[in-house]
């Protein structure tokens, strides 16, 4: 006799487990869910984060003299002759009147390069549109490097101030100058630049090590051959660096590959790039000219974190920037130039709004395309065409297009529209067509699900009053299926708005630095996308394009956002279920 | 461009009218009242509107294809014409030179390959040479500019006779010929006048069109016509037209690839099994077409090898998470959870590739090359296989798991009752009877996930490398069918070297496989769906 309890304990046992694994089952699901879900709030928000320095700008203003021999050189005033004005060396002499201690012209390159010369032809447009300001000095306000942008938002570097307080006299106001100091304020530096090569060379060492165990276990004699080189190459360079290291000389070399020190005193900045005398004296050349040699104790230590050799900025150039912000010439505003600019060589003038228009006729020419023959194929299919082979075949057809790769779409516009119609390369124009013949099958299936969606009754009602089948469906039926077909059609022409790869195809990657026309001429003029802008911008090499990319993206989502809520709305409002 | 909009323009001034016209005519003919009429006035107004536009919109646009090449093929035929006692003197210094002679018969007497290679050279640069003297003396002695080019032009080699058209028209048009010599500048000149007679020409007769059409429907209107079967008639010709388009799309689609990938297959001497089962893909070298024996490698397996090893890290990702998110919305979830959660996986779907590319490259590649190089990995990249599948896969799971919630959604409920009342849990129901059932169409979705994720462009291009390597190592960077399509197609490539013709090799076995996959998927779910009502 088997006991009862015994019984009802297994059950109970073999019950626990099961609610067990019922619970495990659907926690996988929750998991599921959730992980779709933050890996969506992970993709939002860290294109989000990437994307704020892009909106805002460093603006420089300074006066420009506009000298009339330089801007007018016919002196005639007359527009052909203001183009060919001197406008960059003007804005050259404007940067030059803020530093006028840089002589060197290795310096003075360096000093340039904290704009581009592209606005030379911003400087250009104004006093085309306005010839009245030649001879005049006026404040011309331009946007800086973007690599000193990236330094002045604090992207760069990292950087620390210490006030030693204590006596130091400069030797001089401007180039080599030493600095003495009463007592060994400069050691700390020391002992951290020690202790920097000391890390580095056993990085290098460790390195090595790694080397020689791989080398040992290597396959192939090739691979051993390499890696013990590898490894020799990683020892020499230790070596050096431990030999530099070594305690006890009197004077040590600052080089890029370390930290950046500076000197701020008396209304100048220095650069160290020796320090001797067991630390009690510092050499360097000044970048921002002193007001005196007068000895004082006001003075400051200025440590750039970020070695000279791994950042895009030099020394000297953050030093200018930030005696230029100090001498309230820089102002820190909202990035304009990202909406009204179209692409540019240079990420501080360069902006989506060509990219924009691309995508807004090249969207044009789809809805044109896609939305007619869309419907006009759907209610064929829906309403009049006889259940035969040939429809049969038609609608294998559509379900077929919408699965083959849009890519293939790209290949079937270079082969067909660009080679043997020759319509013109990187036109939105041929962008057009071939996003309408990829969005078609959209188009197609949801306009038939909303032509199928209104009852029989309605055609019946129309037809027995004794309307025509075509009067039936243009009278009645269409206007019904007309807010299910039109979501699916703006659903249809987001999905192409954001797509990229056929455009690749047809040339729409050129670079093009002006907005097409927003006119049907603008159709056949060479432009680019927001997706494709998006994807040139993502191998820009200058690192200042990351955040405008993130930045495009963000507008690209938001027009995608806009054209969706646009479909849901419509979708709420006039959606009626029969 | 102006005279086209003013065509454009009065062609649409002309309709209207014609639809007024047609429509008074309606109303007059049918005396008091439309009663007499067989159709509505406004269906006479459209019968005459679609007479007096459509074959003259027909026209127009024929004009704005072929018009072109009309102008094209009058001016070859006038340099043909101007050319002619040059080329008659050509052919007549061909046949007595003996050289030519001699060569000819070298030419029809050997078998061997290299001497009659050798003599076409030689017949090709004696007739060069002749054309050259005849040119000069034909200068001297003051033939037209256009002659001279009419004769540079037929002793082009054909590939470059389509160039010269291309030059002479963009310097007749102020676009930007590629070089200017004195025969494209007169052909050029021979252009303008041409090419204005076809404009003009065709704007004068589709406006002649449109009013002959206007006049003939005019008259056809009376008070018994049937306009309104007409007009029904045309448009249902317009709706059959359209639905015809998505066939046209095939058609073009398969003609495109298939015939530029016959022409690659050509380049490459139909060495078919070298392209699909070759190890070694250096397309490059194949700009030095000239050189025998270096048409580069077409070797696409590493291709090949690079897609399936993306698609299967990309499904490996999206099916278990798009599986049990469908699982869990369906069975699990109440209505509510339900309405917020499956829009916002459905935002996963609607984000642009290109994004998802971005995020590859800048966020997750970054990540997985850290995480690889503190686990030991040192050669680890940032494009690799592992961030492209990944990101991937993220991008397809709503793809499995909208069509897996439809699949699962259509089981019965009677299936999960019955299983109920024999005391199983929610879990065993879905797993010993629900997936049973819906196994086909969870199978037929993720046949089409994976026909995405094979497709998909972007997010490789940016984030899988292309390096065309021949690895099993996902940390490795990797090479696809479409990375490739795109490597070779843009940037400024002639149209016809066997690089860029591979790339239409590559997208007809894209085409196919992906074609292949939405097939068998279709067949799955119909062939081994157990039918329950």
């Amino acid at each position: 006799m088997i006991n009862r309890t015994d019984i009802q304990a297994a059950v109970e046992a073999r019950l626990a487990k099961r609610y067990r694994a019922e619970g495990r089952f659907r926690m996988f699901g929750i998991l599921a869910i959730m992980a779709a879900i933050s890996v969506l709030i992970l993709l939002i928000g860290s294109i989000a984060s990437q994307s704020i320095p892009a909106f805002r700008v460093n603006e420089l203003t300074l006066p420009v003299t506009l000298e009339t021999a330089r801007v007018d050189p016919a002196g005639d005033g007359s527009e052909a002759s203001l183009r060919r004005g001197a406008y960059n060396s003007l804005l050259q002499e404007a940067l030059r009147d803020e530093f006028p201690e840089i002589e060197d012209r290795g310096q003075l390159r360096e000093l340039f390069g904290l704009y581009t010369p592209l606005n030379s032809a911003r400087l250009q447009n104004q006093v085309l549109a306005n010839p009245g300001l030649v001879g005049r000095t006026i404040d011309f306000t331009f946007p800086i490097s973007d690599d000193a942008d990236l330094y002045l938002q604090g992207l760069t570097t990292t950087s620390g101030e210490v006030a030693p307080g204590l006596m130091a006299t400069p030797s001089g106001t401007s180039g080599e100058v030493r600095i003495f100091a009463n007592s060994n304020v400069f050691s700390p530096i020391v002992s951290d630049i020690r202790e920097r090569l000391a890390t580095q060379a056993e990085e290098l060492e460790d390195r090595a090590e790694r080397y020689e165990t791989r080398a040992a276990n290597a396959a192939g004699e090739d691979a051993r051959v390499s890696l013990t080189r590898e490894a020799e190459q990683a020892r020499t360079r230790a070596a050096s660096l431990r030999a530099l290291a070594e305690p006890g000389s009197p004077s040590v070399d600052m080089s890029p590959e370390l930290p950046s020190r500076l000197i701020r005193m008396n209304g100048g900045i220095v650069h160290i790039d020796r320090i001797t005398d067991s630390g009690r004296t510092a050499e360097g050349r000044v970048l921002v000219a002193l007001e005196s040699t007068t000895p004082g104790d006001d003075w400051t230590i200025w440590t750039l974190d970020t070695p000279q050799a791994e950042r895009r900025i030099t020394d000297a150039q953050i030093a200018w920037a930030e005696t230029l912000r100090e001498r309230g010439r820089l102002e820190t505003g909202f990035n304009t130039y990202l909406f009204t600019n179209a692409d540019s060589r240079e990420p501080e003038l360069a902006g989506v709004l060509g990219a924009v228009i691309g995508s807004a006729l090249t969207m044009l020419v789809t809805m044109f395309l896609a939305v007619p023959i869309g419907v006009a194929t759907a209610v064929y299919l829906e309403e009049f065409a006889p259940k035969n082979r040939l429809t049969g075949f038609i609608e294998v057809n559509i379900n077929n297009l919408a699965a083959v790769p849009s890519i293939v779409f790209g290949l079937l516009g270079l082969a067909v529209f660009i080679s043997l119609f020759g319509l013109p390369r990187s036109a939105p124009l041929v962008g057009g067509m071939v996003l309408a013949l990829m969005t078609l099958p959209t188009v197609i299936i949801s306009s038939r699900a909303a032509l199928k969606a209104v009852p029989p009754s309605i055609r019946e009602a129309a037809l027995g009053v004794g309307a025509s089948r075509l009067q039936t469906v243009v009278h009645h039926v269409l206007p019904l299926a007309a807010p299910g077909i039109l979501t699916g059609s703006i659903i249809g022409l987001a999905q192409a708005m954001g797509e990229t790869a056929p455009l690749l195809m047809i040339g729409m990657v050129a670079f093009v630095a002006d907005a097409p026309s927003l006119s049907v001429g603008g159709l056949t003029e060479p432009a680019t996308v927001m997706p494709v802008q998006i994807f040139l911008w993502s191998d820009g090499a200058e690192r200042a394009f990351e955040p405008r990319t993130a930045a495009a993206i963000l507008v690209l989502l938001a027009l995608m956002i806009v054209f969706n809520a646009v479909a849901v709305f419509l979708r709420r409002r006039f959606e009626r279920r029969w | 461009m102006p005279i086209n909009a003013l065509i454009l323009l009065m062609m649409l001034v002309l309709i209207s009218a014609a639809f007024y016209v047609g429509r008074s005519r309606a109303l007059r003919a049918s005396g008091r009242g439309s009663i007499s009429l067989h159709s509505l006035p406004n269906y006479h107004g459209y019968f005459v509107a679609l007479w007096t536009g459509v074959p003259a919109l027909l026209l127009m646009a024929a004009m704005a294809v072929f018009g072109s090449s009309i102008s094209e093929s009058v001016i070859e035929m006038r340099l043909n014409q101007a050319a002619a006692p040059l080329a008659a003197d050509l052919e007549a210094q061909l046949a007595e030179d003996s050289l030519i002679q001699s060569a000819r018969r070298t030419l029809d007497a050997s078998a061997d390959v290299n001497a009659a290679t050798q003599a076409r050279a030689a017949i090709q640069s004696r007739r060069t040479a002749i054309a050259d003297s005849i040119a000069d003396t034909a200068r001297e002695s003051g033939a037209s500019g256009l002659a001279l080019a009419g004769f540079e032009y037929a002793n082009l080699p054909p590939e470059r006779r389509g160039l010269f058209t291309n030059d002479a028209r963009a310097l007749a048009f102020n676009g930007q010929p590629s070089e200017i010599t004195p025969a494209i500048e007169a052909t050029a000149s021979a252009f303008r006048p041409v090419d204005r007679i076809v404009r003009y020409g065709g704007a004068v007769l589709a406006i002649l069109l449109a009013m002959a059409g206007l006049a003939w429907s005019r008259s056809r209107v009376k008070a018994g016509f049937r306009a309104r079967n007409r007009v029904e008639a045309a448009f249902m010709g317009f709706l059959m037209f359209c639905s015809g388009i998505a066939i046209l799309t095939t058609i073009g689609i398969v003609a495109s690839l298939l015939f530029e990938s016959l022409r690659f297959f050509e380049a490459i001497n139909w060495r078919l099994d070298q392209f699909l089962f070759g190890t070694q893909w250096s397309p490059q070298t194949a700009i030095r077409a000239e050189q025998v024996g270096q048409t580069g490698a077409f070797g696409a397996v590493p291709l090949f090898a690079g897609t399936f090893m993306i698609t299967i890290i990309a499904i490996l990702v999206a099916g278990p998470i798009g599986l049990f998110a469908a699982i869990y919305l369906s069975e699990y979830a109440g209505k509510r959870t339900r309405k917020i959660v499956k829009p916002v996986m459905e935002i996963l779907a609607g984000i642009p590739t290109v994004v998802y590319g971005f995020f590859a490259l800048l966020t997750v590649g970054p990540a997985i090359r850290a995480a690889a190089q503190f686990v030991g990995f040192e050669s680890a990249v940032t494009q690799s296989a592992l961030s492209a599948g990944l990101v991937m896969g993220v991008m397809i799971i709503p793809f499995v798991s909208s069509l897996s919630d439809d699949v699962i959604n259509a089981v019965p409920q009677t299936l999960r009752d019955g299983a109920y009342a024999m005391g199983a849990t929610k879990s065993e129901t879905v797993k010993q009877v629900i997936l049973p059932a819906a196994l086909p169409g969870i199978v037929g979705a993720f046949l089409l996930a994976v026909s995405r994720a094979v497709g998909e462009t972007m997010i490789v291009v940016m984030a899988a490398g292309q390096g065309a390597n021949l690895t099993a190592n996902p940390l490795e960077s990797v090479t696809t069918i479409t990375v490739q399509i795109v490597m070779l197609l843009t940037g400024d490539q002639e149209f016809d070297s066997a690089k860029t013709l591979s790339a239409f090799a590559l997208g007809l076995v894209l085409f196919i496989f992906t074609l292949a996959l939405n097939v068998i998927a279709l067949r799955v779910v119909q062939r081994y769906r157990e039918k329950y009502d």
